[in-house]
Parts: C-alpha cells; sequence; structure tokens
C-alpha cells in the first residue's frame, strides 16, 4: 500500500475548515439544547400533569428515534409541511439542538433530583416561590454537579454531527468524504478526519475536567 | 396566633395526624415532645405548609391557609428552623441570611446586608458572615439557620428538633439563642427532646403520641403531675 503523506498536508487546510463548522454547528446545537434541556428537565418534574407529559413525550421521542432520523424528518419531511425548503445550516442545528435538548433535560433532571429535598423546604418556609427558589438555591448548585455530564453531552454531540453530512452539509466528515472523491485517498483522509475528532473531542474533555476542578476548588473558599 | 383544628394528614394509607385541635397565643412558647414517628415535624410542616393537611383547618395571624397566595404570605410570617440545618452551600453565611428579605420582600441590597449582619451579631457570628456553611461547626450553622428565618422578620419560629443533629457540646449554645428569643416574646412551637429547656422555657407543652395530642399542660403538669399513663411511659423512658 501507498501512503501518501503529502496528500494528508495538501488536504489538511480543507479539513480543518471543515473541523471549524463541526465545531460551529456542535456550540450552537449544545447552547440551544442546553436552554431546551434546562426548561424541559425543570418541565419533567412539575407538578401541572399536562406540562409533565408533554416534556416526558418530547424525551422519549428524541431518545427513542435515530437522530439520522431527524434530520432526515426535519429536512426532507419538514418542508413538505411548511412549504418552503430548508437550509441546511438551519436544518442541522435544528435537528441537533432539539435532538441534544432531550438529553441535557435528563442531565438537568438527574442534577436537580440529587440537591437535598431540604434546601427546597428551606427555600420555601422563608416565603420563597417555587420559581424563586428553583433560581437562587437549586439550579446554582445542580449545575456545579451536571458539569462532566454535560461536558459528556458535548463531546457525544460532536461526534454526532457527523450526521448531518448527509444532507450535505460540509463539516468535517463531509469535507473528508468530498476530497476522497476527488483523490481516492480513501485511507489518508479518514484518518486525518479521525485525528481532527480526537484532538477537539480530547480539548474538551480537558476544559471540562478543569471546569469541574475549578468549581471543586470554588465550593471550598 | 396559631390555631389547628381538626388536622387531619394521611400519607397514602398511613394515617399519621388523627384530628389535631391545638392553639397557640400570641407570645406563648409551646414545646411539642413524643415518640419517635408520633407526627410532631408532620404537625409543625403542616403550619407551614410544607405538607398539606389531609382534613382539617390551619389559621396563623388570621389567615386561613386556603389558597396558594395566603400559603406564600404565611410563609413570610412563620419562620422554620429545620434538624438538618438546611443552610444553603453555595452561599456565604451572609447571603444566606439576606437573600430571602431581598427575594421575597424586595428589600434593597444594602439594608438587607444590615438586618443580616444585625442578626448575626445577635445569634454570636458576626465574624463568620464571609464564611461558608461548611466551613462551620453545626452549632454555629443552626445558629445561622436562625438567624436566616429570623431575617424575615417572623411572627411565629417553628423549631423540628434543632440540637439533635449536633454534638453536645454545642447544645447549649443553640438553646442559648432560642432562650434569648423567648425572652423576647417571640411566638415558637419546638419540638424537642431537650426536656430541660422544655421546662425552663416552654410556657405549654404538648405530648403526642401516635397521631394525637394526648395530653397538655404546663411544664410542671407534664413532667411531674403527668395523668396520661402513655406520657408516663414516656417520660419514664427519657427523664
Ligand atoms: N413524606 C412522607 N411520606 C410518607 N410517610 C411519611 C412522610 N413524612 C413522615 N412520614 C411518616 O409519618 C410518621 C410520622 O413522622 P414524623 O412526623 O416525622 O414523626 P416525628 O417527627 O414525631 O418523629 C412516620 O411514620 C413517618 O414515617
Ligand atoms: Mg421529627
Amino acid at each position: 500500500m501507498n501512503f501518501d503523506f503529502d496528500l494528508i498536508v495538501r488536504s489538511f487546510p480543507l479539513l480543518l475548515v471543515g473541523a471549524g463548522v463541526t465545531v460551529q454547528i456542535t456550540a450552537f446545537s449544545v447552547s440551544l439544547g442546553m436552554l431546551i434541556g434546562m426548561f424541559v428537565g425543570i418541565a419533567r418534574l412539575s407538578n401541572t400533569w399536562i406540562i409533565k407529559t408533554l416534556a416526558a413525550v418530547y424525551v422519549d421521542f428524541i431518545r427513542g428515534t435515530p437522530l439520522l432520523v431527524q434530520i432526515f424528518l426535519i429536512y426532507f419531511a419538514l418542508p413538505i409541511i411548511v412549504g418552503q425548503r430548508i437550509d441546511p445550516f438551519i436544518a442541522a442545528i435544528t435537528a441537533c439542538s432539539i435532538n441534544s435538548g432531550a438529553y441535557v433535560a435528563e442531565i438537568f433532571r438527574g442534577g436537580i433530583q440529587s440537591i437535598d429535598k431540604g434546601q427546597m423546604e428551606a427555600g420555601r418556609s422563608l416565603g420563597m416561590t417555587w420559581g424563586q427558589t428553583m433560581r437562587h438555591i437549586i439550579l446554582p448548585q445542580a449545575f456545579k454537579r451536571i458539569i462532566p455530564p454535560l461536558g459528556n453531552e458535548f463531546i457525544a454531540m460532536m461526534k454526532d454531527s457527523s450526521l448531518v453530512s448527509v444532507i450535505g452539509f460540509e463539516e468535517l466528515t463531509r469535507r473528508g468524504q468530498l476530497i476522497i472523491a476527488r483523490t481516492y485517498g480513501s485511507f489518508e483522509i479518514w484518518l486525518s478526519v479521525a485525528f481532527i475528532y480526537l484532538i477537539m473531542t480530547f480539548t474538551i474533555s480537558r476544559l471540562v475536567d478543569y471546569l469541574e476542578r475549578r468549581y471543586k476548588i470554588d465550593d471550598k473558599h | 396566633m396559631i390555631s389547628i383544628k381538626n388536622i387531619h394528614k394521611k400519607f397514602g394509607k398511613l394515617h399519621v395526624l388523627k384530628g389535631i385541635d391545638a392553639h397557640i397565643a400570641e407570645k406563648e412558647v409551646v414545646v411539642i415532645i413524643g415518640p419517635s414517628g408520633s407526627g410532631k415535624s408532620t404537625l409543625l410542616r403542616c403550619i407551614n405548609y410544607l405538607e398539606e393537611p389531609t382534613e382539617g383547618e390551619i389559621i396563623v395571624d388570621g389567615i386561613p391557609l386556603t389558597s396558594e397566595a395566603n400559603i406564600n404570605k404565611v410563609r413570610e410570617e412563620v419562620g422554620m428552623v429545620f434538624q438538618r440545618f438546611n443552610l444553603f452551600p453555595h452561599k456565604s453565611v451572609l447571603d444566606n441570611v439576606k437573600l430571602a428579605p431581598m427575594t421575597v420582600r424586595k428589600m434593597p441590597k444594602a439594608e438587607a446586608e444590615k438586618i443580616a449582619l444585625d442578626l448575626l451579631e445577635k445569634v454570636g457570628l458576626a465574624d463568620k458572615a464571609h464564611a461558608y456553611p461548611e466551613q462551620l461547626s453545626g452549632g454555629q450553622q443552626q445558629r445561622v439557620a436562625i438567624a436566616r428565618a429570623l431575617a424575615m422578620r417572623p411572627k411565629v419560629m417553628l423549631f423540628d428538633e434543632p440540637t439533635s443533629a449536633l454534638d453536645p457540646e454545642m447544645v447549649k449554645e443553640v438553646l442559648d439563642v432560642m432562650k434569648s428569643l423567648a425572652h423576647e416574646g417571640m411566638t415558637m412551637a419546638i419540638v424537642t427532646h431537650e426536656m430541660g429547656f422544655a421546662r425552663e422555657v416552654g410556657d405549654r407543652v404538648l405530648f403526642m403520641d401516635e397521631g394525637r395530642l394526648v395530653e397538655e399542660g404546663t411544664p410542671d403538669e407534664i413532667f411531674s403531675h403527668a395523668k396520661e399513663e402513655r406520657t408516663q411511659s414516656f417520660l419514664s423512658k427519657i427523664l
């Protein structure tokens, strides 16, 4: 077998552009997913039956269907309903955020439930409303605890975002495919793509470790 | 100040409170005693609606506990101190105390801080204002919890075994703070096993057993001349 190192060097800039897009789509999706997930996670703990059920249906639907199918639903099926083509970037971010939101919701729910019940009671007994107690007492404590699983979700999303290549969106994986179509350097390019993903996920996991340590130290004062 | 009428509480099939009638007058210190599991905590928690009574009526300072609005109103007037302190671990001592006045009463920060510092001074912890709960001993934490409840300027204070989680050498510092509150005329309902304290500070003692109010009277009536056999047998075990 002929290993063409030069091909790697030549393709790297293009792959890096793709990696930038991957970072973008992941950052957007996880940020939106966090917002969705926070509200849905809280909604799942609501005492109101309808809110709780809607939240549960959303989480179950997303977690029970493949992301790939969700992407198809939004990119191919949704336009039929709205009668308009959807931009791949919008479709990719929408699908990934909605997907991420469901997983983040479960993370938030677990984090909130892990906080001692006495905290809510102390807040309520002081006359604070449920919402005020959630905001000032429960969520800040829960948030510290869920940094590691949120980090994992970030990494998972980064890897799963490769699925949006199927709608022709040019992130890292799709870039790789396009270069291979031109150069037939399958081995070299997939190796490079894998390497770039690895560097990115590794960096995030270090970052999360750092955040976790910092919060732990913060806790002590 | 507080009137409790025919309160029943069930947890599923478990009938925990079986028709309690009681009254707490203004400036009165009522001590509730009884065996573990007799429903003392549940009764106390019904007063500020941390538990919703299955049946019966509770009126606090003329406000019947019915609507959500009333419940919040009452909670602003009723402070509660828990066995396990329940301080907010992510907030400094000062922030623990000033949070509720600021969020509930919309008090300006400077004013809330002043009140908080005064109260910390009162419970002897002014120098710990910027410490975090985990840096304090149990006794100190419980005193902060008392200051936190007082910051809302409550008309009534509820104490649920405030010294039960403390090492013996820290019990006194907490009881002393409670004593001085009693002397200032605070209305208090206290669940405790500290019988010496109950005798000294209590105006009235209620004895509960199996979800019922078995006997009530002055400390002397209960501790020295209990009429009910169940009261006598309980006291003989702990005195
Ligand atoms: N949230 C709850 N759910 C179910 N059972 C409870 C709950 N809270 C208290 N109980 C039960 O009610 C009974 C009385 O409890 P409690 O009021 O804590 O008694 P005490 O404070 O006198 O020890 C106990 O049997 C306890 O297990
Ligand atoms: Mg109890």
